[in-house]
């Protein structure tokens, strides 16, 4: 095995792209057929577990679709009129709003936090390995716990966070029953929720970065702030792109914290298009129009999502 | 920053060779999970459950009874009717608020239950899709019954659940606050805004009650709009902006939390018994509850009306039984020999009395005052009350929503009482 | 300064232990603001009216009440889960890690299009694949089953588990791969030998998502489950809420309990990335 290592060091080194072109040719089949293979079993499952309810949806949206149509498999088609219910409707508007605030608000705060703390825990001292872990414990909450929870904590009149805050001076904050922080009460719980998610993937990302890069960054005076600039971040790169795409993925969707929490009001304050869709199908039993607005929000993070491929690929490319 | 990233390649280069000494170990573990997984997979497998064929011997049964003490209650009154017809019953008790969503998709797989509870609001709209049968086509006999528990049960024209008990809204009072402060339960909306007022103190409020962004927060609301003549077919009426007036002038003097407007009845509840809210709007399925809590001393009395005078109208609250349409003729018979069952007098007074719930057939009504009398205010008002889907049958879900939907604009002030109703009309 | 240097390294060494006990206290302290919401839900599991109404910081006349019923009921469903659980890690592993190694080092025309059904499958909302699941799992006979739970909680796995692995062995360079194919190695042993090993904390990261995805998954386990025979531990919580009586304080002890097994195995799984990662710096 040495030796082999040795070897490989060396081939790298001297021809890093060259290739074995004749050998290549003469395996070309069976190579194909096994690298094909490594995908098979992923490719079926994606066809089988997304593929399908997708095109279902897809089809949900064009139809007239009520809870009729479970009883009967009738739903006439109806072309684009649920997504002309969907875009006319009043609360359309906000709830898009709505969806871009709660987005961007959640996204910042759980990634600026989630990196400060996993750069924070990068660190090796007495009992860090049990403190990051116990970090992942809200996750372990059901969503419709962690909701009561919080509520319980939000609450004006009694809640902890108001007494807390009144030891200060701080007059008790209508968290959950002001239109107009009802939203922002949302996102900090949301962003709590997405924490121990960022600071799990950054960490491991955080992990990979050689040790010998800050060593030799230190000969160069690279160290704090530096080091995080020059070294951590670029080397970082891959794993924040795909924890803030799949966070906005994520994020976008999200419904059970805020059907807990507020259950979109206080006067449709933190109405979002994942609320409006459940609602709509599962309040509403207007299963077209839920379909309509559950496809609008995979629009939108497809959106997102090919942007993050072009990102991708021009980083490649350089 | 080039020559670093040359030292990282390097790094790693060096890394993967090193890691190729351990790879041997890897390969063997990776093969035994991978030799793990069909042996799982095959280990597992279970059976679904269709149940379009077959004798009658056995009828599956599904409600929301998921909790103490309804769930034993129901049990025990299943079993006795299962027994008493010669069937076996498979009884499956979902999360109450998932039942719809389990009824959707047993309906489209076409594996409804023989027997089905419904919650009574919901009856039309499943009624109307086809997907339940007629109680007289078999023969259920529907006399005797309040009329405001036909009409939740009744799609154009026909009959297809029925309730054994029933429940409806009142006023919950702490005694002891009450007493101290010198004052006795109201009876009118003035008065009950003045003892509000003065039954709040510090952390404590007057009255407390659900106006909640779900069907909930409509539900406690009509006691007060119907009361007072409003009507959920006319919902912009001056008789529906004076109720929502009266909530709004209790949320602005103080006398309720501004947090009304993000409670369940379950909260409220919560509220009460912490002595945090001297009343409240709530139901007789919370009395279990509160009696838990041995230091709390509670009476109930009638909701409000405007002006002394009036006549109350409640909300009619309970589930249906029903007998889907699975094709079965056999298995429905059956099936509704056990409504008849579950729905006759000696049945309804034993699951009101360990219930907390209201028999439907108003001629019992003497009878289960004697045995618990302090279910009188409420069985008083079932016998009159009125159903949600009367009037508008299926179209009641969209006036839910407007009418909740309006409680918050107005609570919140983001709209007048005024322009409440026709804002949140909109939609 | 270069006059003493060994008290000068001893001096140093002293504060850099102050200065990494300086660093628990703080990390505790984090933890402390992160998990008090969860703290006062165990305060609330406390309550005998499982609420914090009249709650004080500290919960002086615990009732365990919530406890008692929460142990006899969930026991079942608690070993449920982790079957569940265990199940979903297994499943989403040997599905992901082949594929992220294909879409990491294999020049497909066709990645892009690849990544995007991945991405594209992330912004499915759970509840239109439940439904469409229901309907197909009726007529396989796959609902009540573990087989049918494990594969449905791997659709909250597997996407991720492609996407982070990948992103993890796109790291590894093409020329360490190259080098084992010289040497005679085939695709699958270069991907054994070489990828997964090294890509050692990826497959432990996915491992462990997997698992919390799986556990905390509620959906699946409502949808395709119609009887008792098997029921996961959120969907047991789930049971103490009715329409009219929500039992918190079993709610809340039913959460506190089904922490337990699940913060166990956190715990020993964060040793081995710690493994891991100690070993990289050794070499």
């Amino acid at each position: 095995m040495t030796s082999q290592s040795l070897h490989s060091k060396d081939v790298v080194i001297q021809t890093p792209r060259q290739k074995p072109t004749a050998r290549k040719r003469s395996r070309f089949d069976k190579e194909t057929i096994t690298k094909i293979l490594f995908v098979v079993p992923a490719g079926l499952f994606m066809v089988l577990y997304f593929g399908y309810p997708v095109v279902k949806n897809i089809t949900m949206s064009l139809q007239d679709y009520t809870t009729k149509t479970f009883f009967t498999g009738e739903a006439p088609w109806v072309g684009l009129q649920n997504y002309a219910t969907v875009i006319s409707s009043n609360l359309f508007g906000p709830a898009m709003l709505n969806t871009a605030l709660f987005t961007v608000g959640s996204i910042i705060g759980q990634f600026v936090i989630g990196l400060g703390l996993a750069v924070f825990f990068n660190r090796r001292f007495p009992l860090s390995g049990f403190l990051r872990a116990m970090l992942l414990l809200p996750w372990l909450l059901p969503l419709i716990v962690a909701s009561a929870t919080w509520r319980s904590i939000l609450d004006q009149d009694s809640g902890i966070l108001n007494q807390f805050l009144g030891t200060f001076g701080i007059p008790a904050i209508p968290w959950l029953t002001s239109p107009s922080v009802a939203l922002i009460a949302v996102i900090i719980v949301n962003i709590w929720v997405g924490i121990p998610f960022n600071v799990t993937l950054l960490y491991g990302g955080l992990q990979d970065i050689p040790e010998e890069l800050y060593e030799a960054g230190s000969l160069d005076g690279a160290t704090g702030w530096k080091a995080f600039w020059h070294i951590t971040w670029p080397n970082l790169r891959p794993v924040v792109s795909v924890v803030l795409v799949l966070g906005v993925v994520y994020t976008i969707k999200v419904l059970d914290i805020i059907l807990g929490l507020t259950n979109g009001g206080p006067a449709n304050a933190t109405q979002t298009i994942a609320v409006r869709s459940y609602q709509e199908s599962f309040v509403n039993f207007q299963f077209g129009v839920g379909a309509a607005f559950s496809n609008i929000l995979i629009l939108i993070s497809l959106v997102f999502a090919i942007i993050y491929l072009r990102a991708n690929r021009r980083a490649v490319d350089e | 920053m080039p020559p670093k990233e040359g030292q990282a390649s390097n790094y790693q280069l060096s890394k993967g060779a090193t890691v190729k000494n351990h790879a041997k170990k890897h390969l063997t573990k990776a093969l035994a999970v991978a030799a793990l997984v069909p042996l799982a997979l095959t280990a597992c497998g279970g059976g679904g459950g269709g149940n379009s064929g077959g004798d009658a011997s056995t009828l599956t049964l599904m409600d929301y009874y998921n909790n103490e003490p309804d769930n034993l209650a129901i049990k025990k009154e299943i079993e006795s009717c299962a027994s008493e017809i010669g069937v076996k019953i498979e009884r499956e008790a979902v999360p109450g608020k998932d039942l719809i969503q389990k009824v959707l998709q047993k309906s489209s797989s076409k594996t409804l239950p023989d027997i089905l509870m419904l919650d009574n609001p919901d009856l039309q709209e499943i009624a109307s899709t086809g997907g339940l049968v007629p109680l007289e086509e078999f023969n259920v006999n529907t006399d005797g019954f309040a009329q405001g528990m036909l009409d939740a049960g009744t799609y154009e024209g026909k009959v297809y659940g029925l309730a054994p008990t029933a429940n409806t809204l009142g006023i919950f009072y702490n005694k002891k606050l009450l007493a101290d402060a010198g004052l006795t339960p109201p009876t009118t909306w003035d008065e009950l805004k003045s003892t509000a007022k003065a039954l709040t103190s510090g952390d404590q409020y007057g009255v407390a009650f659900s106006a909640i962004a779900t069907y909930e927060g409509a539900w406690q609301f009509l006691p007060f709009m119907w009361t007072n003549g409003g009507d959920e077919t006319n919902l912009d009426s001056p008789e529906n902006k004076e109720a929502l007036q009266l909530w709004k002038d209790l949320v602005d003097s103080g006398s309720a939390s501004k947090s009304v407007i993000n409670w369940s009845q379950g909260d409220v509840k919560d509220q009460f018994a912490a002595g945090k809210a001297a009343m409240m709007v709530n139901g007789p399925w919370q009395i279990n509850a509160l009696n838990e809590n041995k230091d709390l001393e509670w009476d109930t009395v009638l909701i409000p009306v405007k002006e002394a005078g009036q006549k109350p109208v409640a909300p009619l609250g309970g589930e249906v039984w029903t007998i889907p349409e699975t094709g079965n003729k056999e298995k429905q018979a059956k099936a509704a020999e056990f409504i008849s069952c579950f729905t006759r007098d000696s049945t309804q007074l034993s699951l009101a009395t360990q219930r907390n719930t209201i028999p439907t057939k108003p001629e019992l009504a003497d009878e289960f005052i004697a045995e618990k009398p302090d279910m009188k205010a409420f069985t008083e008002q079932v016998a009159d009350a009125r159903s949600r889907t009367g009037k508008l049958g299926d179209g009641w879900p969209k006036a839910a929503t407007t009418i909740y939907t309006a409680i918050q604009l107005a609570l919140t002030g983001q709209a007048s009482v005024d322009d409440a109703f026709k804002q949140a009309a909109k939609g | 300064m270069t006059t003493a240097p060994v008290i000068n390294h001893a001096a140093a060494q002293r504060n850099k232990q102050l200065r990494s006990k300086g660093f628990t206290v703080l990390g505790i302290i984090f933890l402390a603001v992160m998990l008090f919401p969860i703290y006062w839900m165990i305060n609330a599991s406390l309550q005998p009216s499982g609420n914090t109404l009249n709650a004080s910081l500290l919960p002086l006349n615990p009732s365990f009440a919530g406890y008692e019923k929460a142990i006899a009921d969930q026991g079942a469903n608690l070993v449920s889960s982790l079957i569940i659980s265990l199940g979903t890690v297994v499943v989403t592993l040997v599905i992901a890690a082949p594929a992220a190694y294909a879409l990491a080092q294999f020049k497909f025309r066709w990645i892009s299009a690849g990544l995007l059904a991945i991405l594209i499958a992330q912004m499915i909302p759970g509840v239109v694949i439940a439904n469409a699941l229901y309907a197909a799992y009726n007529d396989l006979g796959l609902l009540n089953s573990y087989v049918g739970l494990i594969l449905a909680d791997s659709t909250h796995a597997i996407p991720f588990a492609i996407l982070i692995m990948r992103a993890f062995m796109t790291s590894i360079p093409a020329s360490v791969i190259e080098a084992a194919r010289v040497d005679g190695a085939g695709q699958v042993r270069a991907f054994f030998s070489i990828a997964l090993p090294i890509a050692k904390n990826a497959l432990i990261t996915a491992g462990l998502f997997a698992f919390l995805f799986s556990w905390s998954d509620f959906l699946f386990a409502l949808t395709l489950t119609t009887t008792d025979d098997i029921r996961p531990v959120t969907l047991g919580i789930y049971q103490y809420l009715g329409t009219q009586v929500s039992n918190w304080s079993a709610v809340m002890a039913t959460a506190v309990l089904s922490s337990l097994p699940a913060i166990v195995l956190l715990v020993i799984a964060q040793k081995y990335i710690a493994a891991g990662a100690t070993g990289g710096a050794v070499k």
